[in-house]
Parts: structure tokens; sequence; C-alpha cells
């Protein structure tokens, strides 16, 4: 398929919406085994390409500087970064806030859009949720290392010590500690759970006896009995049910470190709603970055086709708006609160020595959705890609503006001062990037990318006795009831 | 065993003088290390120079072996009254300028850390300047001078005292043909006596006086109006109306802290009215920072304002100038008040208050202008009131300025064998017309007694390391003459000794040790009584009682008035600067002083009061005149005059006077140590000996390169929006109303700011005992940064450096923000006037603590007593704190800045205050520690904390007592009095966080009562929410 083109013409585009039937989930003349085929043989690729060596290679080197930079931090003090006494926050909590965000999305789809059966999650969630650990992954480093003092970090734990002392429970900062690693823990479950039937197919399939062993047992022991399908699929939706408000209270709590503080800027109770559009918006722009070229590499334009990129469009023009109606909210409430601070803040915000962040922050995030009106753009992969990739830009700058721009001008114009990173902060942050390639290179490699079963699920195949049913009802007892087995 | 036959066969030798055995030969076998061995010595290789290193390494530690010889010897057994560990106080002095400051030394187990201000000395009363308090520093530094050095051709050798004896027994003798000494100009009995001696020893020797910053202007000026050289002693405390004419009496003067507190007494509300100050200065002061009424004014404009003074006095108010004076008047000129509202004002000021008006010159100004002071002071009745005189101690000493060159031309003409040079760094600030550093290489023979092998000592034959004030007997006279003791408080660190000890040593007097010496001088002052009795009491105290010179009956002298009519009118006629021939004012650093201070790190560090600029010297440009220059904040320009040229970095900065720039001595060092070396640019190069402060017409030329200044504060060059905001938020910072309006509503303060009903998430905290808190009085305050050292001793507050400070990483637990006031609507670049006004900022310690809510280890706490603690050891560093701080006064350790400390640099530790590692938090504490030292005497003595008892550092120290802290529980107290003033009122309230310092607003006393700057308060009736917090 060419991607510089839009697909109109290619059997591959199901996007074109006809009112007598639901399009395909999956197009191509794809059978269960031709999925099978599809996912395993990425994992089962007898020689690794060379272009997934030089990806990873460079992933590696990045994620090298990362713990080079770490270990000079740690080290030398976190006066290494562009830190000061206004802007005590700076790119590691903005790092942390944009990697937390980007991980959101994979558990968005996989539990909130499984619970409300938006059966086309089932290409793409696995993929998402992938990244949304590896997110989650870099994210956890951040707040962990820009303390004063790493060494005793652990003190953020309520453990029983030798000073009798619990944690401060007044501080958003504790609340998080317990929001992240919350979602990190459950997202993780989630994660692996969802793909025991998967690992399971790769073990069935494996010509090695190390290959077997090892799928054996990451599999857990699974037999695909309908005993088996039966108990998955409760704790399937009970983890779903669970993780659903992790979606919305990760952020909302990340939004408390902001929110529940004094400064004029951080200081709003739009702030939890804020966050969490924000995220779903991120987290959804970089699973497009992700999938674009590597549905491309590995051939799984059938599987995750052009319908889910232009649905996650949708999803981004959406949530963008919702976010630019958060901007223009917080200008109407600056001015409508006649608090002459928060005034100030944001007409600092737009117009005052950060005025740049800001900009770059507005076109990207709010500006450059707006082509995804038009299905012209939301089909053309290119403009989707570079479109994707531009919102992660601007949702980066919106907690840069949040985190940087509030705390240089605070309350005392006397101590009012302009925060510039270091360049150990800059590298940090690449390293961070390395980071996430690398474990999510890892994963295309040796993990199945696709929910092979789920997708199973939403395939004609699944359906037959019932095809106006497609694309509707609950897919997994579909499965149960329709398939037996897989 | 052939050796030990006889020598039989050929004779060998290595010259013909050895031959010959001729005495130059036996002599040099003698010397055991002639003078050029290291010449002959093969270049060494890399494996030579190791293992000579390596030796030295051995060797240098085996130095520290030998145990350091102890004259003060410790106890055998603990005296009574004696705890170890427990901190005490001796009264010492040291000498600024010719004038001794009293000390109260806090010494812990023999070393001492921390200098206050001694309250029975007249120049301290108990408080000290910042630079005073910063030498302790000096004491630690381990850049000062350790050894004895003599260089010859060359090269170095290291000498002890007995060579230097020795050397001086064969130099200077006779009658001191040659000898010339050149001295700092000293307050000190002892010296003047050993320098009597001096001159009856050696009658054929020359003494010379030299130092770069000096009142020799104003003696002049006092010369010619009184016929002979008097002290000039103003009394603000009688003054009703103050006018300074480039005058800066809260800093530059010997009596700055006794002249800061009686005006901030007078400026105390009261239905009598308060005093009112007009300044006209090239550059803002602190005392400028105060005025009522200021008019930026060029440096060579000032005679031309006082003389429109002094005519509009005698032509439009009738005022009769005694008939001496009769001369001077043609030299007011054909000037015309018209339209110029501050001399017209002033001059209906002064003729209302006469008799209790006062009108000071600065000492760069010429002579004559003080003379015409003097005059003016004369005639308006203010002389025995508001001003008064005293005999000058040295009547016919010629001023530094004339001193120095006349050294100059002895040493030119080749008369000078040897120069003593005691104190002082004349290489360094001898005014550059005179060439001082070729002259000095003409001198055969040269000592230099100094601090620091500086600038001078590396150009002499001879260093001598001078003993630190700290570390030596010694004796001087405050500014009114009252006799000051020094007394050591430490052993030399290095064997340094004093002036006076050296030059008894050169004179080869009976005693000379400083102990003696002292003793001996003030004998003849305990006249009468037991000497024992007299000098234990003195040195207790600090002071001898009764010593202040008494005041004389001055007439004017008609002849020297005569004179200066001529030269007067020549001032009066000078031409104004412009931006294109700009002048360029020198004066004396707010930091470094002359440089004295260049290697001392806090003082470096310390924000200038109105540049707020740390580590650097700046031009300060008024930004018009930057404006039609093309100059912006931190370009870099090179200013030229008289063949000399000097790079600075511009500081934009208002009411400064239009076309006058002004950079301060005092930077630029070589030779000052680790510290002072090349920070900032020296520009003495542009000084003269006939126009010291004043260069007309510089050329300015703008380098191309821009540099940014290590500010505290934002630089002065901001956005428009940030500057709009920031004029807003001045009113109810920093609150100021008029006297008359104070007085007609005096809960005017109160109506400045509305705020909805205040409502707290938590339970309120109950105080059962004590519970603290503060006030600032802002009336009383005039940002001269005395707190901020006092509180950078106390509490081990590190250095950070140039750098850090760029990345605002400073660490002063207290600062003093400092904000320019302008008319509305001018942008940032245009505004050519302004007033200032300080806040000193430090944490105000909130009851309802935003700080406390966000550290999640709960490493900052309330404490039984109300103060918001900092718990280090909890600390884990995520700077939350410091980020929810309103008013930002939170320090975090980005680094281990105690890190490359050397060992003698920890000795001035306040060993009660923990040294905070890298990666905490830190922040004021209202210096628990010196509560509880009280708090557990007061326990110990089972009494009650009495008011007043516990004083923080800053306040201590604050030389208006501009600070008042104490319990809020006893509605007695004098913080609870001052807070229910009704000029108390705290910063943000409206966020509800209850803080425990609060601030007393300021007055002002514009004539016809002036538009305040505060916010016009809006008429409200019955609202609950305005007005006072209660803490």
């Amino acid at each position: 398929m060419s991607t510089s083109t839009p697909a109109s013409s290619s059997y591959l585009n199901n996007t074109t919406d006809d009112p007598t039937r639901r399009a395909p989930l999956i197009v191509g003349d794809n059978d269960f085994h031709s999925v099978t085929n599809a996912v395993c043989g990425i994992v089962e690729m007898p020689k690794t390409p060379p272009a997934w060596w030089i990806a990873f290679f460079i992933s590696v080197s990045l994620t090298g500087v990362l713990f080079a930079m770490i270990t000079y931090l740690i080290t030398t003090g976190v006066g290494v970064w562009g830190l000061q006494t206004p802007v005590a926050w700076g790119w590691a909590i903005v790092n942390f806030v944009f990697w937390v965000g980007i991980g959101h999305a994979g558990t968005l789809i996989s539990a909130i859009l499984f619970l409300l059966r938006q059966r086309w999650r089932t290409s793409i969630n696995r993929f998402a949720e992938g990244m949304t650990i590896f997110a989650v992954v870099c994210a956890g480093i951040f707040p962990g290392i820009h303390v004063g003092r790493v060494w005793v970090a652990y003190w953020l734990a309520p453990i029983p010590n030798q000073m009798s002392m619990w944690p401060n429970f007044r501080s958003p900062l504790l609340w998080d500690v317990f929001a992240v690693g919350t979602y990190a823990t459950v997202s993780l479950l989630f994660w692996y759970m969802g793909m025991i039937p998967d690992l399971a197919s790769i073990r069935d399939r494996a010509k090695s006896k190390v290959r077997w062993f090892i799928y054996g047992i990451l599999s857990l022991g699974w037999r695909s009995s309908n005993r088996h399908w039966h108990r998955f699929e409760m704790a399937y939706l009970l983890l779903a049910a669970l993780a659903t408000p992790l979606v919305l209270s990760v952020h909302s709590v990340v939004s408390f470190d902001f929110a529940v503080s004094i400064i004029p800027g951080w200081h709003t109770t739009i702030f939890p709603p804020y966050f969490v559009a924000g995220a779903i918006f991120s987290g959804f722009a970089m699973v497009v970055t992700l999938v674009i070229p590597t549905r491309k590499f590995f051939h799984l334009e059938e599987i995750i086709t052009l319908r889910h990129l232009e649905s996650m469009s949708k999803i981004m023009l959406a949530t963008g708006m919702m976010v630019g109606l958060a901007y223009s909210t917080e200008f109407f409430i600056a001015w409508y609160s006649g608090n002459s601070y928060e005034a100030f803040a944001f007409l600092n915000r737009a117009f005052g020595p950060y005025a740049w962040a800001y900009w770059i922050m507005v076109s990207c995030n709010v500006l450059v959705p707006q082509i995804f009106w038009v299905k012209k753009f939301r089909t053309n992969l290119i403009v989707l890609w570079i479109a994707s990739i531009l919102i992660n830009v601007g949702m980066w700058f919106e907690r840069f503006v949040i985190v940087v721009s509030s705390l240089s001008r605070d309350f005392l114009p006397s101590s009012w001062g302009y925060y510039r990173p270091s360049i150990v902060d800059v590298m940090t942050f690449v390293g961070s990037f390395g980071l996430f390639m690398t474990l999510f290179l890892l994963f295309v490699r040796f993990l199945p990318i696709v929910g092979m079963a789920e997708v199973k699920g939403v395939m004609p195949q699944a359906h037959l006795k019932d095809v106006a049913a497609q694309g509707h009802g609950d897919y997994h007892g579909d499965i149960l009831t329709e398939k037996g087995e897989v | 065993m052939s050796s030990l036959k006889p020598e039989k066969g050929m004779q060998y030798w290595r010259s013909l003088d050895e031959l010959a055995q001729t005495p130059e030969f036996q002599e040099a076998v003698q010397r055991e290390f002639p003078n050029d061995e290291w010449d002959r010595l093969p270049p060494a290789t890399r494996r030579q120079f190791l293992k000579v290193m390596g030796a030295s390494f051995a060797f240098a530690g085996l130095t520290s072996c030998r145990w350091p010889k102890e004259e003060i010897v410790p106890f055998a057994s603990r005296p009574d009254g004696r705890v170890p560990g427990v901190p005490e106080q001796y009264a010492t002095a040291m000498e600024i300028g010719g004038s001794a400051i009293g000390l109260l030394v806090t010494s812990v187990d023999g070393r001492p850390i921390k200098n206050e201000g001694n309250p029975l000395h007249p120049d301290s009363l108990g408080a000290l300047p910042a630079t005073a308090q910063a030498d302790i520093l000096q004491l630690y530094d381990p850049d000062r001078s350790q050894r004895l050095v003599y260089r010859q051709s060359g090269q170095e050798f290291v000498k002890s005292w007995d060579d230097f004896a020795a050397w001086t027994g064969e130099n200077i003798a006779g009658t001191g043909a040659g000898v010339a000494v050149l001295a700092e100009p000293s307050s000190s009995p002892s010296v003047a006596r050993l320098r009597a001696r001096f001159a009856e020893v050696m009658p054929d020797g020359s003494w010379y006086e030299y130092q770069p910053i000096s009142r020799d202007a104003e003696r002049a000026g006092i010369t010619i109006a009184y016929g002979r050289p008097l002290r000039v002693h103003a009394h603000l405390d009688h003054a009703e109306v103050i006018a300074c004419f480039d005058a800066d009496p809260f800093f530059d003067h010997p009596a700055a802290i006794p002249m800061s507190r009686q005006f901030a007494e007078s400026r105390q509300p009261s239905t009598q009215g308060i005093s009112r100050l007009w300044v006209a200065e090239p550059a803002f002061t602190i005392t400028g920072g105060r005025a009522d009424h200021r008019q930026a004014v060029a440096g060579s404009a000032i005679p031309r304002l006082l003389a429109k003074l002094a005519r509009e006095l005698v032509a439009n108010h009738n005022l009769a100038l005694s008939e001496q004076a009769a001369n001077l008047e043609p030299a007011f000129g054909p000037v015309s008040s018209e339209g110029d509202a501050f001399v017209t004002g002033l001059a209906v000021d002064l003729m209302s208050h006469r008799g209790s008006g006062v009108i000071l010159v600065g000492p760069s100004q010429a002579p004559e202008v003080h003379a015409l002071a003097a005059v003016l002071n004369q005639a308006l009745g203010g002389v025995g009131n508001t001003v008064s005189y005293t005999e000058a101690s040295d009547p016919e000493r010629p001023s530094h300025m004339q001193a120095i060159a006349d050294l100059a031309a002895s040493v030119a003409s080749g008369e000078i064998e040897t120069l003593l040079i005691l104190g002082g760094n004349p290489v360094y600030d001898a005014p550059a017309d005179l060439g001082f550093t070729d002259l000095l290489a003409k001198v055969p023979n040269t000592v230099h007694l100094g601090l620091y092998e500086d600038e001078t000592s590396q150009r002499c034959s001879w260093h001598l390391p001078r003993a630190h004030s700290l570390e030596a007997w010694g004796d001087g006279r405050a500014w009114d003459g009252t006799l000051t003791l020094q007394q050591p408080l430490i052993e030399p660190l290095y064997g340094g000794r004093t002036v006076a000890e050296v030059v008894a040593a050169v004179l080869a007097e009976s005693t000379s040790n400083g102990y003696d010496i002292v003793r001996e001088t003030v004998a003849p002052v305990f006249d009468g009584g037991d000497f024992e009795k007299s000098w234990e009491r003195s040195l207790h105290d600090g002071v001898v009682k009764g010593t202040a010179q008494p005041l004389v009956a001055v007439e004017l002298d008609g002849s020297g008035l005569a004179g200066a009519g001529a030269p007067l009118a020549e001032l009066v006629a000078a031409a104004e600067p412009t931006a294109e021939r700009p002048e360029l004012v020198l004066t004396a650093d707010r930091k470094v002083y002359d440089g004295r201070w260049a290697n001392n790190a806090w003082q470096q560090e310390l924000p200038d009061a109105i540049t707020k600029t740390t580590w650097d010297n700046v031009l300060q440009v008024a930004p018009p005149t930057a404006r039609d220059l093309g100059l912006s904040e931190g370009d870099v320009v090179e200013i030229s005059a008289a063949g000399s040229s000097v790079e600075l970095p511009v500081s934009l900065v208002p009411g400064q006077a239009a076309g006058t720039l002004t950079a301060s001595l005092g930077y630029g060092r070589t030779a000052a140590g680790t510290v002072g070396n090349s920070v900032g640019s020296d520009v003495y190069r542009l000084r003269t000996t006939s126009s010291p402060w004043l260069v007309p017409e510089v050329d300015l030329r703008a380098t191309g390169r821009n540099t940014i200044l290590a500010n505290t504060q934002d630089h002065f060059a901001i956005d428009a929006i940030g500057f709009g905001a920031r004029n807003s938020r001045i009113s109810t910072l920093v609150r100021e109303v008029s006297i008359d309006r104070y007085l007609a509503d005096p809960e005017v303060i109160h109506h400045m700011d509305h705020h909805p009903p205040l409502v707290s998430l938590w339970k309120d905290k109950q105080y059962e005992g004590e519970q603290w808190g503060m006030a600032i009085d802002l009336n009383a305050c005039n940002g001269c940064n005395a707190c901020v050292v006092a509180c950078q001793a106390e509490n081990n507050v590190p250095v950070v450096g140039r750098e850090q400070v760029i990345n605002q990483r400073e660490m002063h637990w207290l600062r003093i923000d400092r904000y320019f006031k302008t008319e509305p609507g001018v942008g940032p670049l245009d505004v050519d006037d302004a007033e200032i006004a300080f806040q000193p900022m430090t944490c105000i310690q909130c009851e309802n603590a935003p700080c406390e809510q966000v550290c999640p280890v709960a490493a900052t706490q309330h404490t039984e007593d109300g103060i918001n603690a900092m718990v280090y050891n909890r600390c884990i560093g995520t700077r939350y704190c410091s980020n929810n701080c309103p008013v930002k006064v939170r320090r975090f350790n980005f680094f281990n800045y105690h890190k490359n400390l050397e060992e003698v640099e920890k000795l001035q530790f306040n060993p009660e205050v923990t040294v905070r590692s890298r990666g905490v938090m830190e922040k004021c504490t209202y210096c628990v520690q010196r509560i509880q030292n009280v708090r557990i005497a007061a326990r110990n003595d089972n009494r009650p904390l009495r008011d007043g008892e516990i004083v923080p550092a800053c306040a201590q120290t604050c030389p208006t007592r501009a600070i008042a802290f104490g319990d809020l529980n006893d509605p007695a107290s004098e913080v609870s009095r001052l807070r229910e003033d009704n000029r108390a009122y705290a910063t943000l309230v409206e966020l509800n966080i209850r803080p425990r310092t609060q601030y007393l607003a300021r007055l002002t006393n514009k004539v016809g009562g002036g538009k305040s700057s505060g916010r016009a308060p809006a008429h409200h009736g019955e609202d609950p929410t305005h007005g006072k917090e209660t803490g």
C-alpha cells in the first residue's frame, strides 16, 4: 500500500461508511489462521530484520545516555539541571507528566473502550497497553531521580521506620506516589493477563525448546479450555472495571500536584478533567505515531486498518478540542474571578517571556487537530503521522507552560526568574525516549503486538450466524458461544 | 685508604678566586645558599620534577607534625562560669577608613565566629554594617598571607620576623634619611604615639598617610569655612529637614549607624510630624532610597544646585549670610531657581524649620561646596543643634591625595631609599596619574605589611603578614573621638603583626608587643585611680567612657571664604554632562568598599542595595541615557578617559542622573585571592589626584559584547507585562502612605486590600506557651544589607558563586527586595526617575503554611511555639515546598556547597546551626538556636522569658532597629504592641497564610502631603474582611 496517497481505492480502505452494513474491522482475506500467522510471525521471524537492529542500537545508546545522566545527577546533585529558586520543578516534572499522560491511551483503549463495547479497539489495544507500560516506566523514573536526596526517596512510602513517622498524607505528591503506583501495577497486570492466550499460541507454535519453555512459563499453563476462557473473560472484565477509574484518577491526581498548590496558574479546579483529556489526547497521538510505522513494517495493515487510525484521529480531534476548551476556560476564569494574580499568570503565559512556548502549545494542540475535520487528512498516513508527532510536541509544551511559566512569576515580583534547561535536562529527556523505544522494540520483537484472541472475536468468522451483529455486543461472550476455541 | 693520605697529586681549583682564597670567595662559601643557586641548576626533567615534587609533598606533611606553639595555654582546670561549647562575647574593635567601630565578637571555645556591634560604642550602638560583619571571614580566609617573604632579583625567600628585624637593623637606622612610611590613616592613639616616636628617632624620615576613600574634601571645606580642619557631626535626631547633596550618611560615613538610627527614630509617626529628607544625587544611594524628595543631579551639577538653593534662600527668603561669607554670594551666579521645585521647596522647608534643618554634602564634592554648606548651616542656625564640630585629630596632615602625590614626587626624585608601606594597597588604589607601580620599582628597599600578598606586596622586596584585627591588640577612636580598645580573640593564625608592632620593631622600641604598646598608650588616659581596674573595665566595655572629643564653638573665617568665591563660581558654571559626553562618577563600593573586602565571599555575593548585582561592579546608566546611546542591560562598554580605559557591563538604574555614569571602586583586583581575583573591573585606572571622584567627559564605546549580570532580583530590562504587573503590586506589598493622610485616617493602611472571608481547611493550632512573631518596620528600613550578612554569619549560609547566582540559586535566607516605583504609564526603558521601596523578606513563618501542607515526608512542620521548622534530616528534597511558598524564601542545596571548604574556613561555622547537606531545603528559622539558648537559660534560672531577651541575628544588627521579635502570646511584648499598630499589615493576606512576620507601613512626608503611592482605598462599610490579620 502506498502511504503517500489516500488509500481510497485500495481494499485496505475500510473508512467508507455504508449505512447498510458496518464496515469490517479486519480487512482482506483473513481467517483466524492468517491472523495468527501475521501476528506470531513477527515473533517467530527466524532472522531479526536489520532495521530492527539499527533502531535497537540507537535506542539502547540513548538509554545509555539516560543512565549516564542519572548517574551524573545522583553523584553531583540536582543542580546539574536548570532548576532554580522560583522554578524548582523543571523538565523532570514536565517529562513525568508528559510520560504519564502518554501512558493513558493503553488502559483507556483496553478498559474504557472495552466497557463501552468499542470493538475496533481489539486491533490496537495490546499495542497501546504495551506503550502505556513503557511510558509509565519512563514516567516513574523522573519523580524518583528529581528529589534532592535520591538515597532516601523511599521515605515517600508509608513503611514502618525507626522514626515512627508516617508520610504527610496532606501532600499531593504522596497521593501521586499511590496513584501512579496503582496505575502502573494494574496496567501491567491488565496487559499481561490479556496477553496470556496469545502467549500460549506462541508457545504452541514454538519450534525450539527454549522458546517453548519461555513462552510456556509466560503463558502460565493456559490450555484454552472453556473454564480458562470463562475465568479469563471474567477477570478481564473485572480488571477493566478496576482500571477504568484509574485512567481517570491517575492524571487527576497528577494534576492535584498543581491544583492543590497556591501558585497562580496552578491553583485551578479545572485541572483534573483538563489533564485527563490532555492525557488521552497525547496517548492516542503516541499510539498513532508508533503504530503507523509498525503496521507498515510488519505488514499488519489488514489488522490495524485505516479505519482504526481514522477513529483515533477522531478521538484526537475531540480531546484536542477539549484541551482547547480548557485553555479558553482558564483565561475566562482568570478574568472572571477578578483575581489579579491569576489574571496576570495567564496574561504572562500568553504574552510574557514564555509566550513562545505557549503559542507552540496552542498551535500544536488546538490548531493542528482541526485538520481532522477533513477525512482526506484523517486517512492520509503521512499527514496523520506528522500531526500525531506535533500533538505530542504540543502536549509536552503544555506541561512545560503549566509547570514553568506559572512558577517563574508568582506573587512577589522580586523573586521572579527565568528558567532555562541545562544540557543534562535535555539529554535526560532524550534518553528517556531511548528507554521507551528500547522497551517498545523488545516488545514488538518478542511479544504478540496484536491481541490475536480478541481480534478473532471481532472477525466476521466469529459471527457467521449474525452478520448484522458485527460490531456490537459483548464479543467475548460471542467468542465463547460461537467459537468455543481458538 | 689512600683518601686519608694528604694530597700529593695535582691541585684542583674551581676558580682563580679559590686559588687565591680571596675574601669574596670565602664569603661565598660562608653563604650557604647563594642567591643565584637555583638559576644554575639544570632544567629539570620530568622525572626529576616528579621526584622533587613527591619529596616535597611528603615533607609538607611533616610540617603538621609540629604542635602549634600556643601562648594562650589551655586551661588546666576549668575556671568558674566557663562552660565548654557555650558561646561567649568579647568587646573589641576594628578600623574602617581611619575610624574605629566597636565590635562584640561571639567566640566558641576560643574561636571567634561572629562579629556583632558593641552597644556601648557610639558608632555601633550594637549594630554593624555588612562590611564589618563580613570581616570575620577574612580571619579564616585561606588566601590570607601566611608567611614573610623577601624578594631579591626575582626570587622569593621565606623569612622570619627575626630575619626582618635583622634586616631593618641594617637598613633602617640613623636619622632615617631616605626612609619613608606610607601608612593607612589610623585613629589609633598607639600608632599616633609611635609615629611621633618615629619622627623623634628618625627626624629625616617621612611619614605619609593615604587611603583612596576619605572625607578629605569635607575637611578641606571646613578649613575654608572655619580656618581650621574640624570634624563635622550631624545630629539627625535634632533635624526636621535634612538635605543631602550627593551625601549618603546612611552608608558612606563612619557614623552611618548612629545617623541611620537617629533618622529612623525621627520618622516614627507622631502628631508633631516626622522629619523630611531631601536628596540630590547622581546615582541612587540607600539614603536616596529613603528620600521624600529626590532629584537625580549630575555630580558636576551638585555645586550649581546648592548655589541655587543659597541664592533662593538669600534672594527670596532674605536669609542673611554672615558677613564673612559675603564674598561667596557672587559665586551663586545668575542662577534662577524658577521652575525648580526641588530648590524652591527645599528653601521654604529650610526657612520654616530654622535651627532644625541640616545640609549635608558628600565626600566626593569639592571643598568649596562643603564650605558653602557650612555657611548655609551656620546661617540657618543649625550649628550647635543639627550640626556640631570637634577638633580634627591631626590638624597638620595634608590631604591623602596630596600625601601620595608628595610621596610620588619624592620617589621620583630618588630621595627614598626605603619605603615601608604599612597596610593599604597603593599599587592597586593609588591615583592612576601618579604611576605608582612604576615608581615603586625605583625604590631599592620596599616593605609591605598586609593581610594578603596583594598587588603591592608582590612588588615589594619584603612582604610582612599583618595580624587581623581579631588577632591583635590595638586601639582606635570612634568618629566622635571615643577611645576604643581592640583585644584579640585568637592567637594570630599565621604569625601576623599589627602596624604598631611593626613600627615599634623598626624603631627597636623597648615595648614592641601589641599588648604593652596599647597599655602604655592608654595609661595617661586613665588619669588617677587604679590602672588595672580601669583597664579591665575599659576592656570589658570596649570603650573608655567619657573620652569623646568636646564640641567646639566655631566662627566663620572670612579670609578662607573670600578665596573660595572664585573656585566655587567655576564649579557652579560647570557644563551639564550629556549622553554624548557623559561624566563618570566613582563611588566607594557598598560591599568591597575600596577593594579591601574583594576576597570576602560574603561581600561578593551580597546583592548591592540598589542594583542587586553580585560578583561584579557595573556601570550604572539611566534608562533614557542608555536608550540615547543604544545600550541595553549587560552590554559591555569601554569607558576611556585620559588615556586609560576600562570595560564594564551596563546596568540600567532608574533614578540615575541623565548623562551621568556611576561605577564603584574596589573591583578588578589581580592579587586579591581566589575569591576576588578578576571579579569586575578596576576603575581606579580612571582616577586622578586632581579629580578623584568625578571623571568629566568620558568616552564611551560599545564593545558589542553582552554579559549576564549575576543579579539576585529582576534585571531592570523587563517585558512590558511584567513591568506593569510589578508596578501594580508594589503598592500592596510595600505599603506606603503620607504622614498627613495617616494621621487623618490611621486605618488607611488596612484599607489597602480587600479579600473574601478566609476559611482554613484545618483546625487551628492552639498555643499554650510562647508563640513567636516578628514585625519589620519598613518605615525604618533603609536597605543597608546588614541583616543579610548577619543571617549568613549566624546560620552558616553557604556562598554559591557567580555562576550559581546567575542560575538564581543564591542561598541567602534573608533578602532585601528592592522595588523601583515609577509613574504609571511610563515604559520600562523610559523611566528617568523613580523612588525605591525596600522590603526585607525572609520566611514569614505562615501559621497556615503552604509549604507544610505539600511536603510528602513531613519535613517541614510547625513547632510547639509556632515556628515553621525545617527538619533537614527528614527532607528528601522534592522542592515542592519552595514551589508552594508564596514569597519564595526557601533555599535549596542544589549541590554540596561546603564540599570545597578548607579546614580553616570551617572554623567560622556556628556550631549551633546544622551545616546543610546537598539536596535539602533550608530557610529562616527565626534563629531557633538563639531562642533555645535563652529558653534554656531561663529554665535554669526558673524564670519566665523576658521580652526582648531573644534577638534573632537580623534584628540584633539592624542599624535602624527595624526588626522586632517576641512572643505574640504576651500582649505586653514589643512585637505584640507593634502588630497592634495601625501601620501593621501582613503580606498576601488573601492567601490565608497568616504570616507571623508582619510589616509596618512606610510613611512619606512630601511637601503638601504629596500623593501617596498606596492604592486609593475604596470606601466601604462594615466589611469584616479587611484589616489586620492575627497570627
